[in-house]
């Protein structure tokens, strides 16, 4: 139920916080001159005071009208999103169930291997690819695999799907780090419990104990993580969609800012917001399902 | 032959022998039971042979007719699934959370075979071990089930594909009085039912006695004395099993001498404690209602009843540590405020002590920290000498030297952890300790050691005491009268020898019974 409120307090703060910067949208290299600037100041409504254009602005949004791009004059915010969520969603999805496979096996074989040379080395890699940042490894996968071996599109949407496979990479390997350490941690906790014990004396094989008893209660700290994942996957796709050559929203976003397009950024940032509070729903109802002990507050 | 025979067993940690020289043999349809502190080695005896621990045992143990030590991977699993069934202490934790009750049953009956039940068959195991309404229980999850019924279902679970040995480790130590003495009858019930073997562990001589056949006492990783129960029970040869014996509060034992009684130091009126129902569903739990007793200097209190019945909700509201909802608190004709609107000096008047020592002290403070913190807040006149001093007469007075200051609570025992607690509750001078289960947690030896200590202390500083408790003979070892409550309400009252020579409620004659 805070979810409005939450995203309300998004879209007012972004709004003034963006006003708070010096330039406009209208400021070229050639400035234009002053009649002109204040005719289109007119016509965007920018000459009004900022409450009463914040006012206008989120009543229009309530209507699903996201007002019109000040660069691209010929879009509307709505069109250029429409444009670009497809693909950054697309990574984004891809990017998170990658990281979700990778991180929780890599996580779930560390722990049957715990104190071995298995663990420590996965252990090491999941450290690694937490810290190296995507603006490190999307150009390092470009080169390597782009350029010297040739094997995948360096830029841009080729034929096929193969244009996918290193953004969706670069963009992955942080988080499946993450969740591989958590994973590891969880099940480190859990099968160390007396439920456990309980279905080994029932007999059961250690792959069954392992993905029947053990399994889910070790994944809730990998679900509390899939909010904040879910933002980083975002916030990352800007560099990984500049990197890349990609028309995604995050390439939408960093020109709009650096042009203060004013409705296009703050039409992104609604749009992430709104998918970043979404995805923290997501995640209390995988609490529930794997954990039934949180169901009830 | 025996079902289970175990000949000369030792056990081995990372080379570390902590058993040796263990010998026991259970007959089907017998119970022979394991008693011992902990730390003596008795869960490690019954587990190992079954590799549910990370032990190594030596020896040999059949089951059977199968040798264990040096079995393969499959008599190993015959063994352990078809052949035998598991009763561990802790239902809270023993079952899988995500997974319902139906489905952990299930999985259990599957030991015998791959046929599946149907929910007629799920619904009868259910009832045999006494649960109500099973079928609803069947899609339940294990958190939306009582303590003892949860055991209940460890049982079913235990016994459902019909193994010929059961081997309970500790199954009513998590439990209250009341319901132990339900689920040990449970368990005689089945065994003579279906000819089961029972290994049964315990730390307590009443839930042994009665239910066993043969007995096995441990200490130290050693068997001190093996025999049938009755006869050891009788006339008990080792000097350790002696002392075991003495330690265990009965009613039977004579009547101690109590300190005599002053005037009137407190009285609560009506104290009501009413919390709102967790979760969406609306409502209120009444922990507490009406509840009036009165309390004399130097008189001690038990307050007793089961899991839920308001009793340490009632001492919290009286230590000023809980909600209080209405009613009121007279100290020596005052009115106590609530919690957070007493003085200092009100405050330093009334200290807790809980049942966990070990999780109630700050596991990262020394105990010289932790024995001075009230003083500290209480008395911010004194000065740091002074206090020194004064941590070192409270260790004192509760039996530990000044070598136990710079120690950290990880690295005691329970006895003297609850030592350390019981120093920290005295140092700043209260009239009233309110204690809650303070010796439930302990082994039988240290509680009664601390039973001492609080006796000891009760006649030096003339100390009121509330003794929480569910255990009407460890009560009796300390206190002048007895209050019992039931979901929330006072029950009986009275004198502690006049009630347990009479008792009125049925609750008060449950609870008499099970001690």
């Amino acid at each position: 139920m805070t979810a409005i409120p939450t995203l309300l307090a998004i879209i007012l703060a972004s709004f003034f916080l963006m006003r708070l910067a010096p330039g406009g949208p209208f400021d070229g290299e050639r400035p234009l001159p002053p009649e002109t600037q204040a005719a289109l100041q007119t016509a965007y409504g920018l000459d009004k005071p900022l409450w009463e254009q914040a006012w206008l602005y989120v009543s229009r949004l309530v209507q699903g009208d996201f007002g019109p791009s000040l660069v691209y004059r010929d879009f509307t915010v709505s069109e250029l999103v429409a444009q670009g969520l497809p693909i950054s969603l697309t990574l984004g999805g891809l990017a998170i169930t990658l990281a979700l496979l990778i991180g929780i096996s890599a996580g779930l074989f560390a722990a049957v291997r715990a104190g071995k040379a298995a663990d420590k080395t996965i252990m090491m890699l999941a450290t690694v690819a937490t810290a190296l940042p995507t603006f490190v490894t999307g150009p390092a996968l470009a080169l390597l695999l782009g350029l010297w071996l040739g094997l995948l599109p360096v830029s841009g949407r080729g034929e096929g799907w193969s244009w996918l496979i290193m953004p969706v990479v670069a963009l992955a390997l942080p988080v499946s780090g993450a969740i591989a350490k958590l994973t590891r941690a969880g099940l480190a906790t859990v099968l160390k419990q007396d439920h456990i014990r309980t279905a080994r004396a029932r007999g059961l094989s250690e792959t069954k104990i392992l993905f029947k008893h053990g399994l889910r209660p070790a994944l809730v700290p990998v679900a509390s993580y899939l909010g904040p994942a879910a933002a980083g996957l975002l916030t990352g796709a800007v560099v990984v969609e500049t990197v890349f050559g990609l028309p995604g929203l995050g390439r939408y976003f960093v020109q709009g800012a650096l042009n203060r397009d004013y409705p296009l950024v703050l039409g992104v940032v609604t749009l992430y917001a709104a998918l970043i509070i979404l995805f923290n729903l997501f995640a209390d109802l995988i609490y529930g399902w794997l954990d039934p002990r949180m169901r009830e507050g | 032959m025996s079902l289970y025979e175990i000949r000369d067993m030792a056990i081995q940690i990372d080379g570390k022998r902590l058993v040796e020289g263990v010998n026991i043999s259970v007959e089907a349809g017998k119970c022979t039971a394991i008693i011992g502190a902990s730390g003596s080695g008795k869960s490690l005896s019954c587990l190992t042979p079954f590799g549910l621990t990370p032990g190594e045992a030596l020896g040999s143990i059949k089951l059977d007719g199968i040798e264990l030590i040096g079995a393969d991977a499959h008599q190993m699993h015959k063994a352990r699934s078809r052949l035998t069934g598991f009763v561990f202490q802790q239902p809270l934790t023993a079952l899988t959370p995500h997974l319902t009750i139906g489905a952990q049953l299930q999985e259990a009956a599957a030991q015998a075979g791959p046929s599946r039940l149907s929910r007629h068959e799920l619904v009868q195991k259910l009832e045999r071990v006494g649960l109500s309404r099973a079928d609803e229980r069947l899609d339940q999850f294990p958190h939306r089930l009582s303590g003892g019924e949860r055991q209940r279902v460890m049982i079913a679970a235990a016994i459902a594909h019909r193994p010929k040995l059961l081997i309970a480790d500790e199954p009513t130590s998590a439990l209250d009085a009341s319901l132990r003495g339900e689920i040990m009858a449970l368990l005689d019930e089945l065994r003579a039912e279906q000819g089961l073997a029972m290994l049964l562990v315990s730390h307590d001589l009443a839930s042994v006695e009665g239910h066993s056949d043969d007995l096995i006492v441990m200490d130290q990783g050693r068997v001190v004395e093996s025999g049938s129960t009755a006869d050891i029970i009788a006339n008990p040869q080792e000097d350790y099993t002696k002392r075991l014996m003495a330690a265990t509060p009965r009613l039977t034992e004579p009547a101690p001498d109590l300190p005599a009684v002053g005037n009137m130091l407190m009285e609560t009126e009506a104290v009501t404690v009413i919390f709102p129902r967790p979760g969406w569903r609306r409502g209120k739990i009444e922990a507490v209602v009406d509840a009036s007793l009165t309390l004399s200097e130097g008189e001690a209190v038990a307050i007793v009843g089961g899991s839920g019945s308001g009793k340490s909700t009632l001492g919290r509201a009286i230590a000023g540590i809980g909600p209080l909802t209405s009613g009121t608190i007279n100290w020596q004709g005052e009115v106590l405020p609530e919690r957070r609107a007493r003085s200092l000096a009100m405050r330093r008047l009334i200290q807790p002590v809980f049942q966990d020592p070990v999780a109630s002290l700050d596991p990262q403070w020394r105990v010289s920290d932790i024995v001075a913190e009230p003083l500290k807040n209480l008395r911010p006149d004194l000065l740091r000498a002074d206090r020194d001093g004064m941590v070192e007469k409270a260790l004192d007075d509760v039996g530990l030297g000044a070598e136990y200051l710079e120690r950290v609570p990880t690295s005691l025992s329970g006895g003297q952890a609850q030592r350390v607690a019981i120093a920290r509750a005295i140092i700043a001078g209260p009239q009233l300790l309110v204690l809650d289960e303070a010796t439930s947690a302990l082994d039988p030896l240290v509680g009664s050691s601390i039973l001492q200590l609080l006796a000891q202390l009760q006649r030096a500083n003339g100390l009121t005491i509330i003794f929480i408790t569910h255990d009407i003979a460890s009560a009796r070892r300390l206190c002048h009268r007895i209050v019992v409550l039931d979901e929330g309400r006072i029950v009986e009252m009275g004198d502690m020898a006049a009630v347990i020579e009479h008792p009125n409620a049925d609750t008060t004659k449950r609870l008499i019974a099970a001690s």
